[in-house]
Formats: C-alpha cells, structure tokens, sequence
C-alpha cells in the first residue's frame, strides 16, 4: 500500500481532514489528516502527550475541534458524541471508563438496545430487555465474565469490556485508545488476532498503543504523531525504516 | 428619582444579608468544598437568640436556658451574644456534620446540610415565642438625604458591614499566609499536610468566621428586615445564587451579586405597585428571580458533556436493579390490603398518606438513585398535579383516571423546565438549582393569590362508573374504596417504574449516573435520557399530589411546601434512594405518613416530627451513607456470603 494512502480523496470510510485542537495554548492536534478504509486497521503511534487521545476526543466529538469528519460520505463533525456514535463511529477510552454500576453484559447491551420513549414503552409493556449477550462479548472471550461487575475483573479485562462495548451494536469504525494496556504478552498476542478479526467484517480500525510489537504487526499501516503533527504515515516496514520516526520516537527502544 | 433611590436603599438590607451569606458560602466552599445549604439557618438562629434576649433578656440555647438580665438585656450584650451563637451553630456544623463527610459523595452532602437546615428551622418555633415578636432597633433609627430620598442610615450601615465582611474575606484569601494555605487546602489537602498546615484547623476558622459574620449582618439587620420563623433560612437561595454567579471563586463578585439581586427583589417590589403591573406576578415574583438567575448563570457556565480532567461521576450508593419477584410484591400488597381494613380513622389516613408518599418517594429513587440527578423539587411536581386537579375537576368537570393523567402531564411539562439546567449542572449545583425552582413554584404559584380561587382549591371528589371513589363518606374519614383506589394507582405505577427500573430505561439512567461521558460514547442521547428521568419522574409525583389532593377534598398548600419536599428527599436518602425498599421504608417515615400518625395518635409528639425527622437525618447521613435499606442489604449479602464460603470448606 502506497504511503500517500491518506490524499487520495473521497473514498475511504472514515477521512479526518485538517483536524486542529487547541488547549488554551496548547495545540494538541495541528492539522492532522487521516484515512481509514473498509477492514483496515490503521495504528497510531507517537510519544506520551503528542495528541493521539485528543485525535480522538476531536473525531468523536469530546473535544471542540477544527476541521472535517466524514464517515461513509457523511460529515460529522457538527454533530454531538452519541449521534457520531449512533452513526457508526465507536471509541474507546484510555482510561477504561466503564459504568460502574452494570455488570459487564450490560455495559455491553446498553450501547446495543432501544433508546428514549422507545426504550421505555418497551421497558413496560414488552418482553424483558435480557436478551442473548452481544456477539463481541464472545469475540474477546467475557463471556464467563458477563455477570460481574467491572470493578471485579483485572484491569487488562476491563480494557476488552471497553473494547467489547464499541464494537456492539454495528459500528463501522472503531477508534481504540491503548486497549492493549495491562495485558500480558500472550494476552496481548491474542488480541492482536482479534483487532484484525474485527476488520474482517469491512469494519475499520484505529488502533493506538505503545506496544511497538503489537502496533506494528497487526496494522495496515501507520501513523505517527508527534507535537500534534503527523511526522510520517506508511506500512510498517516504512515506518521502522523512517529515520524521522525512529529519531522522534522509536530512538532507543528495540523494535521487533 | 427620589422613589427609585428609595427602592434602592430599602433592599440594602435584605441584599446586604444576601452578600454576607454569599461571600460566607464562597469561603466556606474554597476551604472545604462544601456547598453549605444551612448558612441562612445560621443565621436565623442567631437572629432569634438576640431578638429574645434584646426583649426578655434570657439566652436560649438548643436545650434550656440562661436568664442573663433582669429584664432586656443591653442590646451590645444582645448583638454579641448573637453572633456568638451563630457562630457556633456553624462550627458545630463544620465539626459534627460536614468535616466527617469531607471525601463523602455530594449528595450525602447536601443531604446532610439540608438536615442541618431543617433541625434549626424546626428547632426555632418549639424553642423560641416566634408570634408577634419584635426585633428591638440596634442602630440609630436617623434618616438622611440621598438625592432626594430619605435614607434609613441603619440600611447604609448595614450594607456597610455587609462589604466590609466581603473585603476582609477577599483580603484573608488572597493577602494572608492562612488564606493561600486555605484556598489550597481545598485543592490538595496531602499536599497541604507535608507543609504543616492543618487543613481542619484552617476550615475550622473560616466555618467560623464565616458564621460569626453572618449571624452579625443579619441580627444588625434583623430590626429593618422584620423577625419571621423561616425567612432567613431560604436566604440562602439568592445566597447560593450570588455564589454561583461569582462560580464560587471570587468574594467580593458574590457579595455584589448579592446585594444586586436584594436591590432587584426592592425594585420589582416597587414596579408592582405601579397599576401597569400585572395582578398575577405580583406575588413570588421577587423568589423566582434568584431561580432564573441562577439557571441563566450555571447554563453559560456549565458544560453538556465533562471535559476531560473535570469532576464527572457522582459518587453514589450502589444499585442493584429490582428483580421482579411476584411473591414479594403479592406479600406487600397483601400486608397493605389488610392495614386497610383493619385500621380506620387517623390511622387509615395515615396509611393512604403513607402509601401515596411512596410513590412520591419512588420519583426520587428514580431521578436521583437511578439517574443521579439531585433534585429537592419533587413536592413542587406533586403540588403541580394536585393545584391543576383543582382546577380540572372544579372548572372543567374532567372525570376521574383523566383527571390524574392531566395534572399528572402539568407536572411533567415543569419537570422538563427545572430539568433543563440538569443538562449543563451536576452534584450539588443541580440541588441548588431545583430548589430555587422549588420555591419559585411554591411562592409563584401555590401562593399567588391571582391563582387561587376565594374558597380555596377545592377538589370534586372521583368516581368512576358511577361508583364514589371519595375519600369521606359520612363519618368516615378515609372510605374503604378510596384507599384502594390510592393502592391500585400507586401499585400499579410501582410495578411498571420497576420494569423500566430493570430494563433498558433504568440501564441507560444508571449508565448516565456512573459516566456522562462514556455514556454519550456508547450512543446514549445524554440530554434527552435526562429529561426523560426528569419527566418521568414528575409525572410520578404530580400523581402523587394528585392523590393528596383527593385525600384532602381541598388543595392544602402546606402539604407540597419546599419543607416538606426537603424532609422527603432526605426521608428517601436515610431509607435507601437506590432502591424500591427504599421507597417504601421513605412512604412509612414520611410527613403525615404512618410513623408520623403515631408520633402524633400514640406518644401525642406530632410537633416534634419534623425535629426528630431533622435529627434522624443528619445522624443518619453522618454515621450510615448507604442509607437504611442499604444496610440491610449489606450485613444480609455479608451473611450469604459467610453462608456460602462456609458452604464451600
Ligand atoms: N483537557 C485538556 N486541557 C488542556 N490540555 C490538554 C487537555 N487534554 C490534553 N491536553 C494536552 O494536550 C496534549 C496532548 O495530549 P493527549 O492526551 O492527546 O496525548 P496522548 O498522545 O494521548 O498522550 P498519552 O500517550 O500519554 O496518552 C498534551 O500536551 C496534554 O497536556
Ligand atoms: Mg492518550
């Protein structure tokens, strides 16, 4: 895949154009342009504080933004957080930021289900809203988990909750803030199967993590973040070979 | 002109006690973080004790007395022994109450200095002659000339203490080392710990500082503003008003925001004499400008969704959702159906109340247990529903069930209203917010003349099929059939409000309660959810003050006052407000309910309900967070689990 991927205009799923983000000061996001197509997974890597977690504050709608968010053709970017939400584009949080109070399944199907007076009519006269788990549960292995509640599980499970709670319920792209923080080795592998069996369905993924292992076998191709200004772009392969990258990032850690 | 400055001036006083309350409430809150709902019962108390001693020369105290002067006491001794007192009250408070709930959730919080609140205002009519007392003049009674006006120089001194306080406050927080150490304290209290400075010691001294001046704004002001059993106490709301305006940082914007809104309350005094006025706002008008105020203000300030770093979850007892198991429900409503028939008289009307309170009980289960929204309006709803059944019955004829869904639909179109800040406000905030619209109702509304017919609110008793639903039959003072009437209603709407409880509604609410922001994330429509629970909620209770209504043939408005609504939010809080227990347990306890029937039938201490109520709540909130039913809930899960692991070896 050509490392220009990101202008080739209109057709990929979801396109980020000149995304800026300010902080007061602080410009968290300058300019930022991004593409991700239909079952690719697409990482994002940069040092602490280069802007990633703002990325996705500002695609999702948290955080006001300059720029454009086209998903599918449709722009988003006006729109507030549950409708980007409803149409399709799921996040996760760095911080996990699970409801406390639902045990996992329903942190699950909460995201799925009936909403409003709809929700409510339905709450009252028809059938009960325990229904089967949702697939994802299944996909990251909760299942055996589905009746705990949050606070029970390590915090790398909670992480595959977070995980679980975008992919429910259809969503075209899902955006992942370090996912894979607090699993061990072996997990981490493991869930490095499932990111690319998400994609499979022609979903798209951003997936971003200091896990230089996993970012960089899993994806299609990858972005880098640095001072709020994407540095270098391109296959794995050319971003271990970049030297911009490996001076602004990589530096001394080794690299599988 | 001249009439203008003199509107201006004859709010000095009142606007000065609102500035000294603002500035207070804006120390107290950088110092410890608490929003303090009982700073105008500080006052009051205050305020009482030097208007009894100024008259009789006896000092008062919570329990017994002292007789200081034969005959009135010299009115320095009076005015400083005021002040003392509250000073006191608000250490105490400090001390007693709010220092153990430092790191408690807001809603214990405000639960607890709502309890404060109460205790002191039920306290000051059983302790103190509060008919046709007179606070005697402390300040020369001399006029002056203010372009063209004359000005009471008692207000300009007053109004002069009032800045002085605000100044010395600004000054102690930003000049002195103290004052740095106290804002800081409230930021990162290990932090101030490692340089030695005590942070309880330091909130010790603003609490009480703050109190003293208060207590001395007001007892100097008391002779001017008039002596009054309650009025002082919701001071506080233009109060909070103020301090929110200044968005609790600055002393001196509170205090300016608080003599402007005094100032404002005196002109609007003064247009409504004018005959361009019209009849109906000119009763309450001058309570629902602080609500206004405050909701403009938190609106522009407030944000829909929490930034990132920002205070977002409201810590609250856990919930377990309601598992509809059909023997219980049927045990309940058996148990009911035979306190029915066994009891009559007092007693059964007791029992109506109590069931009718439940349900009053369980829109607040919902809206704050569930949703997480603190609201302290739920019996302004109710008395929505039963003012408008006044109205549908009387004048329109509207028979029966219809006659409960319409008023019930009212309250629920005012729920939406007060709702609509809870969109941008959170914690306690919001409370502060929901009752300014409390009062607002209850001043505006219920006790508008304009709206009131001459005989009063009266209500057409129900039937339906041509049978009589009425509550009096005779001698009978509550009729078989209109309690079960009350029971099938209330039943009814508990069992569907449990379904939506376990089902997606209470799934999404609870969702919102645990994470605004990662609810939005998963597609849940934040605002709207919000207003559903607003509206959903008082729909309940406008059905519930409907079914008062009916029990009472007549619109009694001491039913649905803002006291009987805070007494209920804090009944449901010790009962348990995460749970349908919880309601029930708040229906027995609540005001005129059966407990209180028997306080009042059987140990004939019916005036000492709301004090032993105030009592029970503070304690409770201070010892017990999780509330009653929260408790039992825990030793019996503590129980299976020793059961199972037991079990298990
Ligand atoms: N709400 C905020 N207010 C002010 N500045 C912020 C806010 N959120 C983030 N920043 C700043 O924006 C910059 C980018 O932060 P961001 O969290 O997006 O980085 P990141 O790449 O996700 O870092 P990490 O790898 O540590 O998660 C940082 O300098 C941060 O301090
Ligand atoms: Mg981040």
């Amino acid at each position: 895949m050509p490392s220009s991927e990101h202008d080739r205009g209109g057709a990929a799923l979801l396109e980020i154009r000149d995304l800026t983000v300010r902080y007061g000061g602080v410009v968290a996001n300058d300019g930022v342009n991004l593409a991700i197509d239909r079952g690719e997974v697409v990482g994002l890597i940069g040092p602490n504080g280069a802007g990633k977690t703002s990325l996705v504050d500002a695609v999702t709608g948290f955080t006001a933004a300059d720029g454009e968010v086209v998903l599918d053709g449709r722009r988003l970017d006006r729109l507030p957080p549950h409708r980007r939400r409803r149409a399709g584009l799921a996040r996760t949080w760095q911080a996990g930021e699970l409801f406390a109070d639902l045990t996992v399944a329903d942190n699950v199907a909460v995201a799925v289900q009936r909403r409003g007076w709809a929700g409510l009519v339905a709450d009252v006269l028809g059938r009960s809203a325990r229904t089967a788990p949702d697939p994802s549960l299944e996909m990251l292995g909760l299942l055996d988990d589905a009746d705990r509640r949050p606070d029970e599980l390590s915090l790398g499970r909670q992480r595959l909750v977070g995980v679980a709670r975008a992919l429910a319920g259809g969503s075209s792209v899902v955006l992942l803030d370090e996912p894979a923080a607090g699993l061990d080795t072996d997990e981490s592998e493991a869930f490095g199967d499932v990111v690319r069996t998400m994609a499979t369905s022609g979903r798209g993924v951003l997936l971003i993590d200091h896990d230089m292992n996993l970012v960089l076998n899993v994806c299609d191709r990858v972005y880098v973040l640095d001072f709020g200004r994407v540095i270098a772009c391109g296959t794995p392969t050319e971003i271990r070979a970049d030297a911009a990258v490996v001076a602004a990032y990589l530096g001394e850690e080794p690299v599988a | 002109m001249d009439q203008l400055v003199l509107f201006v001036t004859l709010g000095f006083a009142v606007g000065a006690v609102y500035a000294v309350i603002a500035s207070s409430l804006v120390a107290v809150h950088a110092a410890t973080g608490v929003l303090n709902f009982a700073q105008g019962s500080i006052a009051l108390w205050g305020v009482w004790v030097a208007a009894e001693l100024g008259a009789t020369g006896t000092l008062i105290l919570p329990i017994g007395s002292v007789q200081i002067a034969d005959g009135p006491a010299p009115t320095t001794v009076a005015v400083a022994i005021g002040v003392a007192s509250s000073a006191l009250v608000a250490l105490l408070t400090h001390l007693l109450v709010m220092r153990p709930l430092r790191s408690a959730p807001a809603l214990s919080q405000v639960v607890a200095s709502v309890g404060v609140m109460l205790l002191i205002v039920s306290l000051v009519p059983l302790r103190f002659d509060t008919t046709g007392a007179v606070a005697a003049p402390i300040l020369p009674s001399g006029t002056i000339e203010v372009l063209g006006a004359q000005v009471a120089v008692a207000d300009l001194i007053v109004l002069g203490l009032a800045l002085t306080v605000a100044v010395l406050l600004a000054a102690y927080f930003r000049f002195t080392r103290w004052g740095t150490a106290t804002r800081a304290s409230a930021e990162d209290e290990t932090a101030l710990r490692l340089t030695g400075w005590s942070p309880d010691r330091l909130a010790a001294l603003v609490w009480f500082t703050t109190g003293a001046a208060t207590g001395l704004v007001a007892v100097v002001g008391s002779p001017s503003i008039g002596l009054d059993p309650i009025s002082y106490t919701f001071y506080v709301l233009p109060g909070l008003a103020a301090a929110l305006i200044a968005r609790l940082r600055s002393v001196l914007v509170a205090a300016a925001a608080g003599l402007a809104i005094g100032v404002f309350q005196s002109l609007l005094m003064m247009m409504s004499t004018y005959d361009f006025w019209p009849v109906w706002a000119q009763a309450g008008f001058g309570e629902t400008v602080p609500f206004l105020i405050v909701m403009v203000a938190l609106f522009v300030f407030g944000r829909s969704i929490p930034e990132r770093g920002g205070v977002q979850t409201l810590r609250m007892p856990p919930v377990r959702p309601p598992r509809t198991r059909p023997v219980y429900a049927l045990v309940v409503v058996a148990a009911t159906v035979a306190a029915i028939l066994l009891t009559e008289g007092s007693w059964r009307f007791g029992v109506v109340t109590s069931i009718i309170m439940m349900l009053i009980a369980l829109s607040l289960v919902v809206l704050t247990g569930y949703l997480g929204q603190i609201s302290l309006a739920a019996m302004a709803f109710a008395g929505t529903g039963g003012f408008v059944l006044s109205r549908v019955t009387t004048e329109y004829g509207v028979p029966f069930p219809l006659s409960l869904v319409l008023p019930a639909l009212a309250a629920t179109v005012l729920g939406v209203i007060v709702g609509i800040p809870a969109l941008r406000i959170r914690g306690a905030h919001l409370a502060v917010v929901t009752l300014a619209g409390a009062l607002a109702i209850q001043t505006f509304v219920f006790g508008n003349p304009a709206f009131t017919p001459y005989e009063g609110n009266l209500i057409e008793d129900p039937t339906l099929f041509g049978l009589d639903l009425g509550v009096r039959s005779g001698t009978v003072l509550t009729t078989t059939s209109f309690a079960l009437m009350v029971l099938v209603v209330v039943g009814t709407l508990t069992w569907a409000t449990a379904r939506l409880m376990r089902g997606r509604t209470g799934r999404s609410f609870l969702a919102i309660r645990s994470n605004e922001r990662a609810a939005a994330s998963v597609g849940i429509d934040v605002a709207g959810t919000k207003l559903l629970g607003f509206a959903f909620s008082a729909f309940l209770a406008g059905i519930g003050g409907c079914l008062i209504g009916y029990s009472r043939g007549q619109l009694s408005v001491e039913s649905f006052t803002v006291f009987v609504g805070l007494t209920l939010l804090c009944t449901v809080y010790v009962a348990g407000i995460t749970s349908l227990a919880g309601a029930v347990v708040a229906g027995l306890l609540a005001p005129l309910g059966v407990l209180a029937t028997f306080l009042e039938g059987t140990l004939g201490v019916g005036h000492l309900y709301s004090l032993i109520a105030a009592i029970a709540l503070v304690v409770t909130a201070v010892l017990n967070p999780v509330g009653i039913t929260g408790s039992v809930r825990q030793a019996s899960e503590h129980l299976i689990h020793r059961r199972t692991t037991r079990a298990q070896l």
